[in-house]
């Protein structure tokens, strides 16, 4: 690395994508084998390992501009062993849901805002990130079509419908989560390293809605929060503890 | 590159075409367009290699990676070995060679999709449906065979 010095702000901003999409992917390969069929087993596994692949890559953007050498072992330390207070997922990455409708309609919210987050960083200032952004946006085009494509059928049965827009009501309450700046946002927008803040996609992610769902959306979901994503969801400890299981259960392995 | 590679240049590029994918064994990872860049500073001994992944999330890197390092290694000569996986520029399946191509369609039922047009079936070359955004990895969808019925692979990006 020739640059020594992190730009302020810039490793907090990579840390909450990272973090939103490390949490995401392993919530999503939660649904191996109990998904309802199984092309909804190999989706969701296959999306997981996409997301998980992202988080990879951010945690290594991390590391990089902080001079570390982006090891397996340096990339597990961020993901997995920071304290609580030292993530900035988004509680609609952490939050647990064992209700595939809200599994489903999760999924393709959060991939709706992350196909937009991505565009916000293609043309990156901080060309590894535009190089990761570009390969990711190719890959989370597969993601809402497969979301639409199950979401189509399913919006026109009466029964599935009204339990999915029960599920838009637990998941959209943690949109503002979602759209919230971590601390380091403004100075990324301010280097060129993102076009915008994650904020300004919050009219074009309400339309989506609007359209995807045929309801309007309650202006609450598109406000951001303003806790600089320092406050985990109730879940976020649990959702850690098992992620950890296999990790702790021999910490020495080799894999 | 220069006009006309080195002797060393001939014989890593040959160490690195007998690495296999994982996933499809006898089809060389050069053929399914990995390979991005060898730099090699033939006094030295120094060999650079960047290789790009399918996917980012491929769960195959380390292991193509370990492959790679290897059989350079073994090649005379080399003193100094990076591999690294390149984050630019992204892998299409236009990169697959023709003998990829036809070995994944003899050997694996694996039809290759560029572009958008789901491609016809590798056995008998009649139009196929698709049937599953996602198969068995995270480069492979799912496809049927009007004719033969055959549930085809289909390699895309």
């Amino acid at each position: 690395m020739t640059e020594t010095t992190a730009p302020i702000g810039m490793v907090e901003y990579l840390l909450a994508f990272a973090d939103d999409e490390h949490l995401m992917g392993q919530q999503h390969t939660e649904w191996i084998g109990v998904a309802p069929f199984l092309e909804e087993d190999l989706a969701f596994s296959s999306i997981g390992q996409d997301e998980l692949g992202h988080a990879v890559q951010l945690y290594e953007l991390v590391l990089e501009l902080d001079g570390t050498e982006a090891t397996d072992e340096a990339i597990d330390g961020l993901a997995y062993r920071r304290p609580a207070a030292h993530y900035r997922s988004s509680t609609l990455a952490e939050y647990v849901t064992t209700d595939w409708a809200e599994a489903l309609v999760r999924h393709w919210l959060y991939d709706t805002v992350e196909e937009l987050r991505w565009q916000l960083v293609v043309d990156s200032a901080h060309q590894p990130l535009a190089d990761v952004a570009a390969r990711a946006r190719r890959e989370e085009s597969f993601h809402r079509r497969h979301a639409d494509a199950l979401l189509d059928p399913l919006l026109r049965s009466t029964d599935s419908r009204s339990r999915l827009l029960t599920a838009l009501d637990s998941v959209g309450p943690h949109l503002p989560s979602l759209l919230d700046a971590p601390s380091g946002e403004r100075g990324a927008v301010t280097i060129g390293a993102a076009s915008a803040p994650l904020a300004s996609v919050g009219p074009e992610v309400a339309t989506a809605i609007e359209t995807r769902f045929d309801r309007a959306v309650p202006e609450p979901w598109t406000t951001p929060a303003t806790a600089g994503r320092t406050q985990r969801d109730p879940g976020f400890g649990a959702l850690m503890a098992r992620m950890l299981e296999v990790l702790d259960f021999d910490p020495d392995a080799t894999w | 590159m220069s006009a006309k590679p080195s002797e060393l240049m001939i014989t890593v590029l040959h160490a690195i075409s007998t690495v296999d994918d994982p996933e499809y064994p006898g089809i060389s990872i050069v053929d399914l367009g990995l390979l991005e860049r060898c730099e090699i500073d033939d006094d030295a001994g120094t060999v650079e290699i960047g290789l790009i992944p399918t996917f980012a999330g491929c769960p195959a890197l380390d292991v193509i990676r370990a492959d790679v390092r290897s059989a350079v290694e073994a090649v005379a000569g080399v003193q100094e070995l990076t591999v690294g996986w390149l984050r630019a520029p992204v892998w299409t399946t236009d990169r697959v060679s023709e003998r990829a191509r036809s070995a994944l369609a003899n050997d694996f039922t694996v039809a290759v999709q560029v572009g958008g047009e789901i491609p016809p079936c590798p056995r008998c070359g009649w139009p196929t449906e698709d049937k599953s955004l996602f198969g068995p990895s995270r480069c492979r969808s799912v496809a049927r065979c009007h004719r033969c019925d055959e549930t085809i692979e289909v390699l895309r990006s």
